[in-house]
């Protein structure tokens, strides 16, 4: 059972670290600052999600697996509200330019 | 494996710290400096420094780059003066000097251990198992009294000193949600730090940082309204209670033991963790006030 | 090499770099931030030299998390200062 939850944790784990990886790719190659908060709001909560899961599937204990969700609750909700944020100061800036 | 990660990172933080301290765009030195202390506080967990590193993490990084960075607007951009080349040689000169010594006063620091026996020795009499809460507020409980009268005075210079107010562009509809979700659990979180701090990574300064995070929540989403004298004054009040809590205890334990700060024995866990409660309330209150800043009074 | 010594370097670098920044920027925001990553520069040192056999001593471990909430404090107020300069003629 352990082995089980054990390669899943770490293909999960995998899984969102490549995530991770695709959204820094994405801020370094996108050319403009909506279309990186567009790949980095998306790849950043599904990465850490996924690396969330993993590692809940790894460690034992009701409040281990709770911290970690709010973990992964308070990175999404996060994420999004600065990513709203941002977009919105930037537009009202080319608005006044 | 795990040296390899350990390079990676040393050189991350010095590569994001090259971008925090060398970029043109103020917003993004500070975003850059804001990386750099959470991968500070990713190489310190990596130490054996938890403690430290959540310090970091939620000090160190977010509170003062939200401090930076609602000063980047306000801040006048200084003109570029034309740097003679001599000046910028000479303190690249003495940089080097400065990272000659201290490289050289790290490596010849004695490798004998000096403190851990110590502290192992009397981490039982201190009332807590988390060594870094026993020497914080036990063993060396002076100099986090004096730490809180710095940031005491820290905010009275910053209430003394009101600066022209720029008004904050409203910050849309996602904020108030997001405020209402927020702040209920950095409460709950700051509470759960508080308590851990005895036995495990946390303590009164982390709980408290927390606890300031939900308060800017708050200012940001326009519920806290510091300007109306009723909450303002509750704010500052509760600031100044750390000072003079933490003071009386000090007192109050002269008396009773004739140290001060040297808690009654077998007493030692509930002083501690009383004075950590009002602390944990007052450093939030401190940091809330030093972002929001003074409040200048309009006469009418 | 070993994972302290790469740390080592880091905090020696940092330290240096801002130094460096420090003496050499006019802009009173870089200053400060320069102020701040020095001291995370000295801060990493501190508990470098205070960890022997793999383990992080206590004591400057407390101090470093003093020095953490002392900056801040005087991040904050020298913000406040620098912005009562900046901002003296516009009201």
């Amino acid at each position: 059972m352990s082995t089980v939850l054990d390669i899943l944790g770490t293909a999960m784990m995998t899984a969102g670290t490549g995530f991770l990886l695709m959204a820094a790719f994405a801020f370094w190659r996108l050319p403009d600052l909506l279309s990186r908060l567009h790949a980095l709001t998306k790849a950043d909560t599904a990465g850490v999600a996924l690396i969330v899961c993993g590692a809940a599937c790894m460690t034992s204990g009701i409040a281990a697996v709770l911290s970690l969700v709010l973990c992964g609750v308070l990175v999404a909700l996060s994420g999004a509200t600065t990513g709203h944020l941002i977009a919105q100061a930037s537009l009202e800036d080319e608005e006044r330019a | 494996m795990t040296q390899l990660f350990d390079a990676l990172l040393a050189v991350g933080i010095v590569g994001v710290a090259v971008a925090a301290l060398f970029a043109n765009d103020r917003f993004a030195a500070v975003g850059a400096f804001m990386v750099m202390g959470f991968l500070v506080a990713l190489s310190w967990v990596r130490l054996g420094a938890p403690d430290v590193a959540l310090a970091e993490a939620a000090i160190g990084a977010g509170l003062t780059g939200a401090l930076l960075l609602r000063s980047a607007r306000r801040l006048r951009v200084e003109p570029k003066m034309c740097q003679s080349r001599w000046s910028v040689a000479a303190s690249g000169l003495i940089s080097i000097g400065f990272a000659g010594l201290l490289y050289a006063a790290i490596t010849s620091v004695p490798t004998v251990p000096a403190y851990p026996p110590l502290v192992a020795e009397r981490l039982g009499e201190s009332g807590v198992s988390n060594p870094v809460t026993a020497v914080l507020l036990n063993f060396r409980a002076w100099d986090t009294l004096l730490e809180i009268a710095v940031l005491f005075v820290a905010l009275v210079l910053v209430i003394v000193v009101p600066v022209s107010r720029v008004r904050p562009a409203p910050l849309g509809e996602m904020v108030v949600p997001f405020a209402k979700v927020v702040v209920p659990l950095s409460v709950l979180i700051s509470g759960h730090l508080l308590w851990q701090g005895a036995d495990a990574p946390g303590g009164a300064f982390q709980a408290g940082a927390v606890l300031a995070g939900g308060g800017l929540a708050l200012v940001l989403a326009g519920a806290m309204r510091l300007k109306k004298p009723l909450q303002g004054g509750i704010l500052r009040a509760t600031a100044l209670s750390g000072l003079a809590v933490f003071g009386a205890a000090a007192v109050a334990t002269a008396a009773l033991t004739g140290h001060l700060l040297g808690y009654p024995d077998g007493q030692a866990k509930i002083w501690i963790l009383g004075i950590e409660a009002v602390l944990t309330l007052a450093i939030a209150a401190t940091l809330v006030l030093l972002f929001h800043g003074s409040v200048r009074r309009v006469p009418k | 090499m070993t994972s302290e010594t790469m740390y080592i370097l880091a905090g020696v670098l940092l330290a240096a770099l801002a130094m460096h920044r420090l003496c050499t920027a006019r802009d009173a925001l870089a200053r400060i931030l320069a102020l701040n990553v020095l001291s995370v520069g000295i801060a990493m040192l501190m508990l470098l030299a205070g960890r022997v056999a793999g383990v992080t001593d206590a004591v400057p471990q407390a101090f470093v998390l003093t020095g953490i909430v002392v900056l801040v404090a005087v991040t904050a107020a020298l913000l406040s200062l620098a912005e009562r300069i900046s901002g003296g003629d516009d009201d």
